[in-house]
């Protein structure tokens, strides 16, 4: 029987466990796979490894038993877990018994429930105080445009703590001129960032790719938080009108959907 | 004599109590209001009401006109989509509660006023929603100021205070006279001019939630900003309960109040 090689990476929000993947299939000369556990809905590590790893073969959670069933032989298979995930009850099928485990932590965490799990603790980044109360939100904006002087007003406003106390925020999200940006938030990390995701411009109507966010906070007003998302949203017109304006100033050459 | 100009309150009433009596510390002999009385704040009434009662001259700003006139300015002079549909909100509301003598005043109110030398108006002597930015080219600014013929202009509008001296102003025109076939050079050097930004009241947008004016004295010709403290907890209070937006009140606290700005400074709004 072959025997798969898989690393299973684990670890609090914002501690760097896709980080560090990338790090490790930037380096590898094998081929890899890569696959979040429990991201729902909203697949935004995924999404932002496939656009920037050329041949990173992504498969969504529910495609695990299938794949193990029938492996891609001689690959390094990357299994990120979210934070949420209770790792005591985690249980794992027959053929991942034998996978490494990894934790990325931040410096100077000790004799965490992650210290006994993992076969190999990593020092990730700084994160910060943790919340006593940690909460999850998650929303997809499937096929919103943003305006993106809106988007960096809401960003800041989010990170800055208008909507609550927030950990850890990222997002993917298509904005009028067509490119799909990645924003990223660490509290205590010096500045949030954002990245354009290589992705072709999409000027074709409403994008059919993922969009969304994910925030952990505590005492978090999501509610308001949605409701400014929606503000920040083209309408129909409007997408056109900007998509047009793009259309009309690309080369030719230039790649777009 | 002591002038003590203010601008964009923006129905902020602690706020305007509280560069009150600093002007009355400063012994200011008069004062000058540069608009923008009501919008975004929780007391438009109040606000309109002292101003009336301390019969402080006062020009018309943009918020003041779009609650006469109704909101129907174009969407380019908002940053983004998000501020364009918080500005509504903040219009909506205000609509809703100012009253019918308010409104009046408010309708009745000049776009300029002029006093010896000086002249005050909103935004730019064009046009209430024109920004006057401090950046904006020389030759623009001094086109604005030489329309006034007045040698200081008072301005608000943008909620950042600025001075800025339009120092040997000199002017070049060609000019192609008919009947003459070489166009001949005009030039002319006007006096020292200057813009004065009185910043805002109610809604700073300086990165700190102090109120700001200015002092000029016409004696000696000394212009001042003063940055005024005042209890904006309240402000931010009232804004909750009144049903207003809880971000305006995050944003106040921050001094971060997003003006409608254009891409470019001084584009005015067709209407
Ligand atoms: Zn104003
Ligand atoms: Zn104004």
């Amino acid at each position: 029987m072959q025997l798969l090689n898989i690393t299973l990476v684990a670890g609090p929000p914002g501690a760097g466990k896709t980080t560090w993947i990338r790090q490790q299939i930037n380096s590898a000369a094998e081929s890899s796979v890569y696959l979040s556990l429990g991201s729902g809905n909203t697949p935004i590590d995924a999404t932002y490894l496939a656009a920037e790893i050329p041949g990173l073969i992504v498969l969504a959670g529910e495609q695990l038993t299938d794949f193990l069933a029938h492996p891609i032989a001689g690959c390094a298979v990357y299994l990120e877990l979210g934070f949420h995930i209770d790792l005591a009850s985690l249980i794992l099928p027959d053929k991942m018994a034998d996978c490494r485990r990894v934790a990325v932590l931040p410096p100077g965490t000790r004799q965490t429930e992650w210290h006994g799990w993992a076969d190999l603790v990593v020092t990730g980044a700084e994160i910060g105080a943790g919340l006593s109360q940690p909460h999850l939100w998650r929303s997809a904006l499937p096929g919103q445009v943003l305006d993106s002087a809106s988007l960096n007003t809401v960003w800041y406003e989010l990170t800055q703590g208008a909507y609550g106390t927030v950990q850890r925020a990222k997002g993917i999200f298509d904005v009028a001129d067509g490119r799909s940006l990645y924003f990223d938030f660490v509290a205590g990390l010096a500045e949030p960032t954002y990245l354009e995701l290589d992705l072709p411009r999409w000027l074709n109507g409403r994008p059919d790719r993922f969009s969304g966010i994910e925030v952990v906070g505590e005492a978090f007003d999501q509610e308001t938080l949605a409701q400014t998302l929606k503000d920040c949203c083209l309408e129909e017109q409007a997408i056109a009108y900007y998509q047009q304006q793009i259309r009309d100033s690309l080369e030719p050459g230039d790649e777009a959907v | 004599m002591k002038l003590a100009v203010m601008s964009c309150i923006h129905g902020n009433y602690e706020a305007l109590n509280a560069v009150l009596s600093d002007i009355d510390d400063q012994n200011a002999d008069k004062i000058y209001c540069l608009g923008d009385l009501v919008g975004y704040g929780p007391h438009p009434n109040a606000v309109v009401e002292m101003i009336r009662a301390l019969n402080i001259p006062t020009c018309q700003g943009c918020w003041d006109e779009d609650i006469v006139e109704g909101l129907n300015s174009c969407e380019c002079s908002y940053p983004s989509v998000l501020a364009e549909r918080r500005g509504k909100l903040a219009h909506d509301w205000t609509n809703q509660v100012i009253h019918p003598e308010v409104r009046e005043f408010l309708a009745q109110l000049p776009l300029s006023l002029r006093d010896d030398n000086l002249c005050f108006v909103h935004g730019s002597p064009h046009n209430q929603h024109e920004y006057l930015m401090p950046e904006v080219d020389a030759f623009v600014a001094m086109e604005r100021v030489l329309a006034t013929g007045a040698d200081v202009l008072f301005c608000g509008h943008t909620h950042v205070p600025y001075v800025r001296s339009l120092d040997a102003g000199h002017l070049q025109i060609q000019v192609k006279l008919t009947g003459k076939s070489e166009p001949q050079d005009t030039s002319f050097s006007a006096p020292l001019k200057r813009i004065v930004n009185a910043g805002s009241v109610g809604e700073p947008r300086h990165g700190r939630p102090n109120a700001t004016y200015v002092i000029y004295d016409n004696d000696t010709d000394q212009i001042t900003l003063r940055e005024v403290e005042y209890d904006y907890q309240k402000t931010c209070a009232a804004i909750l309960e009144n049903g207003l937006p809880p971000i305006f009140a995050w944003r106040l606290a921050r001094g971060m109040e997003f003006a409608e700005r254009a891409d470019d400074p001084t584009h005015v709004c067709e209407r």
